[in-house]
């Protein structure tokens, strides 16, 4: 009984690993803005990152 | 199939008989124990008061071993130190067999002549046996008496003093049991079965219990 | 009133029997009709012989009135394998061990079809007995010794001088208070073996554990069970775990992650996409971000591993990143340190840091991307050169430790929870196999031998 449950749990532990690479997914996080204007290509300076790391402002100016 | 029928010589009741090879056969009436000959029916004896008997299994009671169909038709009581046992005597299609009934523990055997068998004397608990490549010990050896018949029986069978028997086990489940009751012993062989598996039917009813 | 065909005096329904206990005339009811061998009178505790139809007093036992609380009471009818049993006797058996009496109890149990079984009961562990129809096998080549029936093996756990010290109901055998037999119990839970012996009859039985609940349950008792001491030697263990088959599952998803690692590495494109060389002048003020070309990322959606190296001397570069793709315009935000430093103290010498920093970007749809990049660092500290490498569908071999790691620690803890019930379950025996393993495969099975496959099958 105890067996046939670890072996559903390691058969959900190998797949969702083979999900995770094959999609690609990794241990950093990362921040996904949306809809970041064709603008930016012209002009690099009028994009700021989210504040989503620190609660203030620290870029430069 | 036509059952032969007679008349008791003691007290003129009707005697039938389940199974056209019975040699004996109690009269239910005046419980006289009446023996065939070739001609009629002769008491050789008298039944006396039966010790009470909580088997579930009476005269008449119906059942499957083997996959072969079996009636209760007699039976002989022993009494030992430890109470009292039935011997039934079933008689199948093919033949007759022997259902051991010891406190609702249930062996079924079968007459097994020709063989190589010990004295009562010889027989030890522990001692080893062979027969039809099976091994038996010896487990239990049982001084008992013959305390009465009942229906019919096979062979002639009454008034016996101490019989002893030499019960033997088979790590298979399969029993062996050899009577001493004569001069010349018997073996019989079989295996414990379980009262589930004999597939009862028309058993006794016991009071409180449905 | 006739039951058979053949005659006019059938044997009649058996009834329960009322009598009159000849030491004190108190009612003494036989509930197993003519199948009890002992009856014991309840009030002046006289044994009697239950076939003598006189009930002779075979022994007489002194003990207070109700010496010994019954938990299931006389005459209570439960449901034991689908069948109806009623409990009609009762005993206290004692064993002493260093002088100190251990005690336990047994109801007899009657059908009038299916006969007697027994039920024992110690410090909350219930088994349910029977006696044996064939015989088992004793294996005394061994040591300890172990019994063989129906192919399970049973291991030799307790032998014990075991006396009759209370009695009460019906019983079908002989019983006599202080009669002892030699018993000895093996084991192969959640059953044992017992083999009971008394001058020259053995009498083999087999218990099989049963949980107080159960007990309570089959026969509709009252309030809660007591509650189970310690380790029973029958008890089965609760994570019910067949070890053996817990690391051979292990071993076979080892096998599988090797596989898929080996898999995974053969098949992914590792495909550098980007390549870029930059330098950054810190003595410039003013925007320092900046665009880079866009590059293609193809295939299936996977990650984009980002490798930013740089020549830093005990300095260190900022760098806030922007993946962008320029069709969607969805954006990945990240900040990335290269920081490296090194100096010479009184241990030696000594670095801090690295020249490179990667991270993987994780689930990346395919599409045309450019990186947004504003580098930051202290003020005045010279140039500094870095590069940013862009690969595709790199694959991420922290995963497979996290799987290994999350597959080794279930079986390791079930395996260690195991062995701490098996531990104490052998704590009450003599015959406690030797905790550390003969590896010879000799005839001691240990509990590491259980574990790769060398005990008995549970």
């Amino acid at each position: 009984m105890i067996r046939n449950l670890y072996v559903l749990y390691g058969i959900i532990v190998l797949g969702t690993l083979a999900m995770a690479e094959y999609r690609g997914w990794s241990l950093n996080s990362v921040n996904e803005v949306k809809n970041v204007p064709k603008s930016v290509r012209d002009n690099p300076g009028s994009y700021r990152s989210v504040y989503g790391f620190y609660h203030h402002y620290t870029g430069g100016k | 199939m036509t059952q032969p029928t007679a008349n008791c010589p003691n007290c003129g009741a009707k005697i039938v008989f389940r199974w056209s090879s019975s040699v004996q056969t109690v009269c239910e009436y005046c419980k006289s124990i009446l023996v065939r000959t070739d001609i009629d029916l002769k008491k050789v004896g008298q039944v006396a008061d039966l010790p009470p008997n909580s088997s579930p299994i009476q005269i008449g009671t119906e059942g499957v071993y083997n996959r072969q169909a079996f009636v209760a038709i007699g039976r002989i009581i022993y009494e030992y130190d430890q109470g009292t046992w039935n011997e039934w005597h079933l008689v199948m299609n093919n033949g007759s067999a022997w259902l051991s009934d010891a406190q609702d523990e249930y062996v079924v055997t079968f007459a097994a002549p020709g063989r190589n068998l010990p004295t009562a004397d010889e027989s030890q608990v522990g001692q080893r046996y062979t027969w039809d490549s099976e091994s038996y010990t010896v487990a239990t050896i049982t001084k008992a008496h013959y305390r009465g018949v009942e229906g019919e029986l096979p062979f002639q069978y009454w008034d016996k003093h101490d019989v002893v028997f030499v019960d033997l086990m088979s790590t298979n489940g399969k029993f062996a049991t050899v009577d001493y009751s004569d001069e010349t012993p018997v073996l019989y062989l079989g295996q414990s079965v379980e009262f589930d598996d004999l597939k009862f039917k028309n058993l006794r009813a016991f009071e409180g219990w449905s | 009133m006739v039951v058979s065909a053949s005659g006019p005096n059938p044997p009649g329904t058996p009834r329960v029997k009322s009598l009159n206990c000849p030491g004190c005339g108190a009612a003494i009811t036989l509930r197993s009709f003519s199948q009890a061998v002992t009856v014991v009178c309840d009030h002046c505790h006289s044994i009697l012989d239950a076939q003598d139809p006189r009930l002779t007093i075979v022994q007489k036992f002194k003990a207070a009135v109700d010496e010994d609380r019954r938990l299931i009471p006389l005459g209570t009818r439960g449901t034991i394998r689908g069948t109806i049993y009623e409990v009609v006797g009762f005993q206290r058996r004692t064993i002493h061990v260093d002088g100190i009496p251990y005690s336990w109890h047994e109801y007899v149990l009657f059908n009038p079809y299916k006969g007697f079984r027994y039920l024992t009961e110690y410090n909350g562990h219930w088994n349910d007995t029977s006696i044996l129809r064939s015989l088992p096998a004793v294996n005394d080549n061994v040591n300890p010794a172990t019994v063989t029936y129906l192919g399970q093996t049973y291991r030799l756990f307790q032998t014990t001088k075991a006396g009759t010290s209370f009695v009460l109901g019906e019983f079908p055998w002989q019983v006599r208070v202080g009669e002892a037999a030699d018993v000895s119990d093996y084991i192969s839970p959640p059953r044992v073996i017992s083999s009971e012996r008394t001058g020259k009859e053995i009498t083999w039985s087999m218990g099989e554990y049963v949980s107080g609940r159960d007990i309570w349950k089959a026969f509709g008792l009252e309030g809660n069970p007591p509650e189970a001491v310690g380790v029973y030697e029958n008890q089965p263990s609760p994570l019910s775990a067949d070890t053996t088959a817990l690391w051979l599952a292990f071993v076979g998803f080892l096998v599988a992650l090797v596989v898929m690692f080996i898999g995974f590495e053969s098949f992914a494109h590792n495909e550098q996409v980007f390549e870029g060389f930059y330098s950054f002048d810190t003595k410039v003020r003013g925007e320092a971000s900046f665009v880079t070309d866009v590059f293609q990322l193809k295939g299936h959606t996977s990650d984009l591993e980002l490798t930013t190296t740089s020549d830093v001397n005990n300095n260190w570069i900022y760098l806030n990143y922007a993946l962008i793709n320029e069709d969607t315009g969805q954006a990945y935000d990240f900040r990335r340190e290269v920081s490296y430093y090194h100096g010479y103290d009184s241990d030696g010498s000594w670095t801090e840091g690295s020249h490179t920093d990667s991270v993987a970007i994780p689930s990346v749809p395919p599409g045309n991307y450019y990186l947004r990049v504003e580098p930051e660092s202290d003020f005045g500290h010279g140039t500094i050169s870095y590069s940013i490498t862009a690969k595709r569908d790199v694959p991420q071999a922290s995963f497979f430790g996290l799987a290994l790691l999350a597959l080794l620690v279930p079986a390791g803890f079930i395996t260690w929870r195991s062995m701490n019930f098996e531990h104490l379950r052998w704590a009450e025996s003599d015959y406690a196999p030797a905790s550390s393993g003969d590896s010879n495969g000799s005839d001691r099975p240990t509990t590491l031998g259980n574990i790769f496959g060398k005990g008995s099958n549970s």
